[in-house]
């Protein structure tokens, strides 16, 4: 980034500290410059300054603190106040800085000139012309189109629209639509309930993929954790989770019980179970539910239908019931069939209703924004609208339809007489547009959401725009409506209303800033009771065997959890960030079951041409197991025409493949039956995966939960007996003896010994802490070719190896996140010539990258394979391989350096925070109190896996969780002594040997 | 005595033989010559790009962190030790034949070394911080680590180099004094400088065989202690399939086996290209053949001995890393580096093989090939197979840096040989002449 | 009148007279060794293209003072050896994999090649010493080139008074040729 902007940004938050509070969360930054000539108060270069803001990466509206040094945004953190996240924070949305800080981001007003090419405009003649295209346009059709847009800008919006007499179609190319008319059909409300994962003991889902892009996956995979969690503390009880979906998904990789049932025949096995519970009174049913059991498919009938055993799906029901706390949820893929989704939904909620967990874990009144989302049908009337030629003007902002609808819509778009998008990107729609006026990113923007009823988040902007001449559309569209007064002050008479509600006596300003200060108001919303609508089980008892598809091969369109619809194609750090399951980055793939695959002797990587009725994609094979033998799935999100260098004509776009039909209950199909044809070519994929098993080597420990509560404490079932216990005693007194030797220098005295802890009973292998580690680290992102050739820099990566899948089990998965062990005997600090690879006072494996040489050594003494060598200089401007490209540099952090072409790099606990955090202890003159360091993969983790502290201090949660009976050590038989303690992963049930 | 060359060989013979060597060697000898130096410029233009982008352009991968640089360094550090081995442990056993063959051996040990010795520079990430290796006093005052094998090398090649050339340049002196006395021009006045006015006197000759034999005295321990260390580099680690603590022997056999072999390859051209077939006979093919015998069988049963006790150790990643060189993706590799080097020497039990010069010639060629294998074997498969986390194994493809670069070092190395043999004494006169019937009044009498 | 320049006389020093006896034979010339030792010379230089055992054995040298200089280096190289490595440990003390800092069995490594080093170095200087700088009047002594391909030959430093009875001395001994110098 050049010197000037660099200032810009450095004055800004001169500003914002002058105008902060003492409180760590400041308020919001003043927009005029200070520059450092007068130091402001309360700034100091190097100190960090935080901003309470809301995530816009997808419609669950998490709250962020925004870290701001030197009034550039480096790094996003959950904010612990938020009810919707708990303060953590998935990689989609700590990767929005990547959106902010893109290189591709349109830097000023645009139009298209006589022969086609973008002209840039000055801001006062795009809104004239603006202004002039509305006026021809008025009576002709205006249609606005955003994404959910749940608050403020949303109403503004909705305003304007009514006034010119137009509309506004909101966007989501998942939009839940089969979930909402199933609630519907069953409660006679479309809302979507909050679903209380944290006090369900018993967990069935249906397809939802409720850890990936489910409705609001960090809520609900922390409360998932805490469901699901073995904590030797409590009672050891954990809730048991089923998975019924055709395929391994990232959340299934966490469920006790994979059931891949024929696809759309799940809502046989719910209505089943509900039949159940009531002919065996299993549960308190409401008085409506009563005598229903007549109505509804027997376990025998439905067994042959779904191909499961009928005494499966009795024990399922009886376990389900027993819970006392039974939760299904359907959604995902399964909702994603087409016609009949709804119907699927409606046999859950049946379910849980029988069961009686409706307004337990299933809560009606704290409803999902994405109620309000429009449904895919009424786009489909949009596109035949526009197509018919009756929209005259069309607005696009926050959506790309171009991209999530292909054929159709880019089409329709051509009969539409004047296209204006607000995209801050060039993306497939903004690209057929005529007039581009460049919207401010989210962090640097005023707005609002109401993820959820009764939760107010605020967006505030974090720093001064990194494009100056971008403007927020808010302010572009009071400015073109002729209204005064800038989106600010519309956001805060919106806000009036609220303080009038919430405001508890105190006056605005400061309800205003305090608001800001905590990231928006958080207010319980009132529960609604639900009652079942007559009939329904006639109905769904009726359906029978109906439903279900045609034996062809079925072709599933998952929603990427990096990607999500594509989004994220933007984003290096997504693009880089191995999907959780297939292990594959920066490109799109087909699965295919291995039987499938030997029937027609398809590899690994070879290409197949996949054409359904609609369209066809070329997709390179992975096999798994993880997968239905008659069922292939692609990703989505991959195959964008424009979009930005690093989404640009990369793989394929699965959406080419759906019906642009709407379905019958209003949604989108994202299924489609697929004539498969193997092309010659191959594809080196582009995966970080090795040997896919683990084969006992003591990397991932498994316990049932019968062992896991068994376990006295001080029981060590993972201990290595390698020698016998005089030989052990012998070897403890050498170590010891060798330890004196060492005990010179700035080793001697006291020190603390920085451990981790990682529960494997909570990980689910999401991957935001990999996240998380490239954003603190500044870890460079190496693109495809390289990540092909194992050259990828994530200090932390989590892997996953496949368990069982022998004749008749299904396959598991189990994850682990592996990063430095920070070992005790480190095997890589003494075959180092130059001491750059050495043990700190404080029991950390340092690396001094200055001194590294690069022998690289250590990294093939490293039995774990932690630490990644620096083969192209990826900081050098201009370079081949540049990771930071102007100015994505600006969300370095300061406090990490960029290495150099040549040296060794590897995770040191993110000692930035822990000098800094003694530091400030030093100043304070005390002591560091555990829990005040979090290192970033600890702080970004949605299930609370990662505990860190001081192994010395007896009182530490990590040194508590050191002497847990599940812990072991990775490889301990090596002698290596690692600091991390990893907690065997519990399993209701066997344990399967990987 | 079998040990003679053909009887015509008189002193005289000898010297004017030797000498003729430094005349015009012909088309053939300036032919390699240029190719040397062609493929050295391609090694130089590989290493320009290296130096410039990064390690990125070699083939290496995660966990593939060494390879073919590293492969190629400890296939040159082996080819450099039948040369102390010959000229000093040879020495000490009084074995006369080696005189014939010695100055080529050692000649090539030197080079050898100095090939080797770039490796460790052009494989490190930061080539411009090599001397951080060298203890130094520096401001920072930063020292290197001794722990490191890595700084053992350091010091082993080091002391290996030096003592190797020295001891070069100590058997050259008597014959560089001898080629002075028959030169003329200005060449009498270089080799006068280079013979730093040697004549043969009987003071000379006392300290200088007393010298020459302590010199042999320690050469001999540390030819031993080389390829020891060189070993531990792998030995040290705990990667299985390095981590053996068969490796010091097994890495000095396959060292000398490799060096004689290579000693072969280099003396059959030589041998024809300087007309040296009376002095460089059969016989002395014959014994080199025989230790190629020895040493390659010593190494046939350290791959035995490996295996076996990867299986009998019974430790799991140990026996994965074995079944990964046997049937993984690089079983190619390791079955060329087992026929060549232990079942190909077999052959040489065979007289009429081991007297065959076309027959050596074929052989040392293909346990030259077998030895570079080896050392890949070792170095890459181990890496690649990652017996421990098992999630990180991965394959690995050279790249054309790691082709050219290697090409360069075979160029460089063949240069400084043509080079030398072209200019001084290939074979030693002097010591020659000793295993000469010396000449007496009346009949000769054999010393 | 002209002044002589110092250091002719230290680079060109005046050649010494003598008698040159050149010898084809070996035996030859240990005869002669014999005879000229029995007249009670001692400081007589002879030349041969190879080391022999017959002419040492009829000089009856002394053993070569090189041995001491290969002690010395070596010990010396051990001990420097053992210096560099524990003094550079200790002087800014880091831990490695839990080892201690100066631990002894990796050092013995860089002691035993700094032996090896140290002690070839010296018994170089040693040869060169003994063999080249302290020769007796190096350069003055008459010689011949084919002492290095195929002749042996023995100088014998005498006025010319004293030269006849040594040439003939010579000649008895079996020498081809006999030159006075």
């Amino acid at each position: 980034m050049d010197r000037r902007r660099f200032l810009t940004v450095l004055g800004a938050t001169g500003g914002a500290a002058a105008a902060a509070s003492a409180c760590d969360i400041h308020a919001e930054p003043t927009e005029h410059l200070v520059p450092y000539t007068v130091p402001p108060e309360n700034q100091v270069p190097g100190i960090a300054t935080y901003y309470a803001t809301t995530c816009r990466e997808c419609a669950a509206g998490c709250g962020l603190h925004a870290k701001v040094r030197e009034g550039r945004v480096v790094k996003l953190e959950g904010n612990p106040e938020s009810p919707i996240n708990q303060g953590r924070l998935c990689s989609r949305g700590q990767a929005g800085l990547q959106g902010l800080y893109n290189p591709d981001r349109i830097t000023d007003p645009m139009a298209r000139g006589p022969s086609g090419e973008w002209q840039k405009l000055s801001w006062e003649d795009a809104i004239a012309r603006l202004q002039s295209k509305v006026k021809e346009a008025r009576g002709k059709g205006i249609v606005f189109v955003t994404g959910l847009e749940s608050g403020s800008f949303g109403e503004l919006v909705d305003s304007w629209m009514k006034e010119l007499g137009g509309r506004h179609a909101t966007y989501e190319p998942f939009a839940f639509e089969a979930l909402r008319e199933g609630n519907r059909l069953t409660f006679g409300t479309s809302a979507i309930p909050w679903y209380d994962f944290a006090n369900a003991r018993y967990i069935v889902s249906f397809g939802a993929d409720f850890m990936e892009t489910w409705l609001s996956p960090v809520g609900y995979q922390n409360g998932f954790t805490r469901a699901h969690a073995f904590e030797s503390g409590r009672d050891g009880s954990m809730a048991k989770f089923v998975s019924i979906a055709p395929r391994l998904s990232l959340t299934g990789m966490s469920a006790d019980e994979w059931i891949a049932a024929k696809p759309a025949t799940e809502f046989m096995l719910a209505l089943a179970m509900a039949q159940v519970i009531l002919a065996e009174r299993l549960a308190p049913s409401p008085a409506d539910a009563r005598g229903l059991e007549r109505l509804l498919p027997a376990p025998q009938q439905a067994a042959t239908f779904v191909g499961m055993e009928a005494r499966d799906i009795r024990r399922l029901s009886r376990e389900f019931a027993a819970s006392k706390g039974g939760l299904a949820v359907a959604g995902g893929v399964s909702t994603h069939y087409g016609n009949g989704a709804h119907l699927l939904v409606a046999s859950v909620n049946l379910l849980n209703y029988v069961a009686g967990q409706v307004g337990k874990t299933v809560k009606f009144g704290p409803n999902h924004a994405l109620q309000s989302a429009g449904s895919f049908e009424q786009l489909t009337d949009l596109v035949v609208d526009m197509s018919a030629g009756k929209v005259g003007l069309l607005f696009v902002h926050g959506a790309n339809p171009a991209h999530s609808l292909p054929a159709a819509f880019s089409q329709a778009l051509g009969k539409v007489a004047y296209r204006v998008s607000f995209s801050s990107y060039l993306d497939e729609t903004a690209a057929a547009s005529d007039l581009i006026l460049p919207d401010l990113h989210p962090l640097e923007q005023w707005n609002d959401a109401r993820p959820r009823a009764g939760v107010y988040a605020l967006q505030q902007p974090v720093m001064q725009p990194v494009f100056p001449n971008t403007r927020h559309t808010g302010d572009v569209l009071l400015q073109a409506s002729g209204k005064s007064g800038s989106f600010k002050d519309y956001l805060q008479t919106q806000w009036r209303a609220l303080h009038q509600r919430y405001g508890r006596g105190r006056g605005f300003d400061e309800f205003w800033s305090d608001a800001l200060q905590h990231g928006g108001v958080y207010a319980d919303a009132p529960a609604q009771s639900v009652r079942l609508v007559p009939g329904i089980a006639q109905r769904l008892g009726g359906l029978g065997g109906a439903g279900g598809v045609a034996e062809q091969r079925l072709l599933i369109v998952f929603p990427s959890i990096a990607l999500h619809d594509g989004r994220g194609a933007n984003k290096p750090w997504l693009q880089e960030l191995p999907d959780p399951v297939s292990k594959i980055a920066w490109h799109g793939w087909v699965e295919v079951h291995p039987e499938t695959a030997a029937k027609s002797q398809l590899a690994n990587g070879d290409i197949l041409q996949l054409e359904s009725a609609h369209g066809t994609v070329r997709a390179p094979v992975w096999i798994t197991p993880g997968v239905r033998p008659d069922v292939l799935a692609i990703p989505s999100g991959q195959g964008h025409k424009a979009y930005g260098r690093y989404a640009k004509d990369r793989s394929f776009n699965a959406f080419e493949l759906l019906s642009d039909k709407p379905t019958d209950f209003g949604g989108r199909a994202f299924a489609v039956a697929v004539t498969v044809k193997k092309t010659g070519d191959h594809r080196r994929l582009a995966t970080v995966e090795g040997d896919a098993r683990e084969q006992g080597r003591g990397i991932v420990e498994v316990l049932s939960l019968t062992k896991a509560r068994q376990l006295k404490r001080g029981a060590h079932p993972f201990e290595e007996e390698e020698m016998p216990p005089y030989a052990r005693k012998a070897l403890d007194a050498w170590a010891e003896a060798q330890h004196e030797k060492a005990s010179l220098g700035n080793y001697a005295g006291e020190h603390p010994r920085w451990a981790m802890a990682i529960d494997l009973a909570k990980c689910t292998g999401c991957s935001a802490c990999v996240t998380a580690c490239y954003a603190e680290n500044n870890l460079a992102t190496v693109g495809e070719e390289l990540v092909s050739r194992r050259r990828q820099m994530s200090w932390l990566r989590i892997e996953r190896y496949y368990t069982g899948g022998e004749e008749g089990h299904p396959v598991g998965a189990v994850v682990t996140p592996m990063l430095c062990q920070q070992c005790g005997n480190a095997p890589c600090e003494p075959v180092c010539p130059v001491y750059a690879a050495y043990h700190t006072p404080d029991g950390l494996n340092g690396q001094v990258y200055n001194r590294c040489v690069g022998t690289r050594y250590c990294a093939n003494n490293c039995p774990y394979k932690v630490r990644y060598f620096n083969w192209y200089n990826y900081a050098e401007p201009g370079g081949e391989w540049e990771s930071w490209p102007d100015p994505l540099n600006m969300l370095l952090n300061p406090d990490v350096t960029v290495r150099e072409k040549g040296v060794m790099e590897k995770c040191t606990f993110c000692v930035q925070r822990i000098r800094g955090a003694q530091n400030r202890a030093r100043l304070e003159d005390r002591g560091v109190q555990d829990g005040e360091i979090t290192p970033s993969c600890a702080q970004a983790c949605p299930s609370e896996a990662i505990v860190f502290g001081d192994l010395h201090d007896k009182t530490s949660r990590v040194a508590a969780l050191a002497q847990d009976p599940r812990g072991y050590h990775v490889l301990a038989g090596l002698n290596t002594r690692p600091a991390i303690t990893y907690l065997a992963r519990v399993v209701h049930g066997a344990v399967v040997e990987g | 005595m079998a040990e003679t060359p053909t009887s015509r060989v008189t002193y005289d013979f000898v010297t004017r033989a030797i000498a003729r060597t430094l005349g015009n060697p012909g088309k053939g000898y300036y032919a390699l010559l240029t190719l040397a130096v062609a493929l050295l410029s391609v090694g130089i233009v590989c290493l320009l790009f290296l130096l410039r982008y990064g390690l990125g352009l070699a083939g290496y991968s995660h966990p593939v962190y060494w390879a073919v640089y590293i492969t190629c360094f400890v296939f040159w550090v082996g080819i450099a030790h039948s040369g102390t081995l010959i000229s000093a442990i040879l020495f000490l056993f009084r074995s006369g034949w080696r005189t014939a063959v010695y100055r080529t051996a050692e000649a090539m040990t030197v080079f050898a070394v100095m090939t080797a010795g770039l490796f460790p520079l052009i494989h490190i990430g930061r080539q411009w911080y090599f001397y951080w290796l060298i203890p130094y006093p520096n401001e920072r005052g930063l020292w290197p680590n001794f722990k490191s094998p890595l700084i053992w090398d350091e010091f082993a090649i080091g002391t290996y180099f030096t003592v190797s050339t020295v001891f070069l340049i100590m058997g050259l002196i008597p014959d560089i004094a001898a080629v002075r006395d028959m030169a003329t021009g200005w060449r009498k006045k270089l080799y006068a400088i280079c013979a730093l006015g040697w004549r043969g006197t009987n003071e000379q000759w006392r300290h200088y065989t007393r010298g020459y034999l302590y010199l042999a005295a320690l050469a001999t321990p540390l030819v031993l202690s080389v390829h020891s260390v060189v070993s531990w580099d792998f030995a040290m680690a705990l990667v299985p399939g390095w981590h053996a603590t068969i490796f010091a022997p097994y890495f000095v056999a396959g060292a000398i086996y490799s060096g004689v072999a290579m000693v072969i390859t280099l003396l059959v051209p030589i041998r024809k290209l300087f007309h040296l077939e009376d002095l460089i006979t059969v016989h002395h093919f014959e014994n080199l053949a025989k230790l190629c015998l020895l040493t390659g069988m010593i190494v046939g049963y350290a791959y035995c001995v490996e295996y076996f006790t990867a299986w009998f150790g019974g430790h799991a990643a140990e026996r994965a890393a074995f079944w990964y060189r046997a049937f993984g993706p690089f079983w190619w590799a390791s079955w060329t580096m087992i026929i060549c080097n232990a079942f190909l020497p077999l052959l040489l039990w065979r007289k009429n093989i081991r007297t065959s010069i076309l027959a050596l010639f074929v052989i040392s060629i293909f346990v030259n090939i077998g030895m570079w294998f080896e050392r890949f074997v070792i170095i890459v498969e181990s890496l690649a197979g990652e017996p421990f986390e098992r999630f990180a194994n991965a394959t690995y493809n050279p790249t054309w840096a790691d082709w050219g670069i290697m090409a360069g070092s075979f160029g460089w190395f063949f240069m400084w040989f043509l080079l030398f043999v072209k200019n001084f004494p290939a074979v030693s006169i002097s010591e020659v002449k000793e295993v000469l019937p010396v000449p007496q009044r009346g009949k000769a009498r054999a010393s | 009148m002209k002044l002589a320049n110092p250091l002719t006389a230290i680079f060109h020093p005046p050649p010494t007279p003598g008698v040159l006896g050149v010898f084809g034979h070996v035996d030859a010339v240990v005869d002669a060794i014999g005879q000229l030792r029995k007249a009670g010379h001692t400081d007589f230089t002879v030349y041969s293209p190879i080391p022999r055992h017959e002419i040492e054995d009829a000089l009856e040298q002394p053993v070569s003072p090189v041995r001491m200089f290969t002690l010395i280096g070596g010990l010396a190289g051990c001990a420097i050896g053992a210096w560099v490595t524990l003094y550079m440990s200790y002087d800014w003390p880091l831990v490695l994999g839990g080892k201690p800092i100066g631990s002894i069995p990796p050092y013995v490594v860089i002691m035993f090649e700094m032996t090896i080093l140290f002690g070839a170095l010296s018994t170089i200087l040693g040869i060169l010493f003994n063999a080249l700088f302290a020769a007796r009047r190096l350069g003055t002594v008459a010689y011949d080139p084919r002492f290095t391909n195929d002749k042996f030959g023995i100088f014998v430093p005498a006025e010319t008074a004293r030269a006849g009875p040594l040439e003939s001395l010579l000649r008895g001994a079996g020498a081809e040729e006999v030159r006075r110098a």
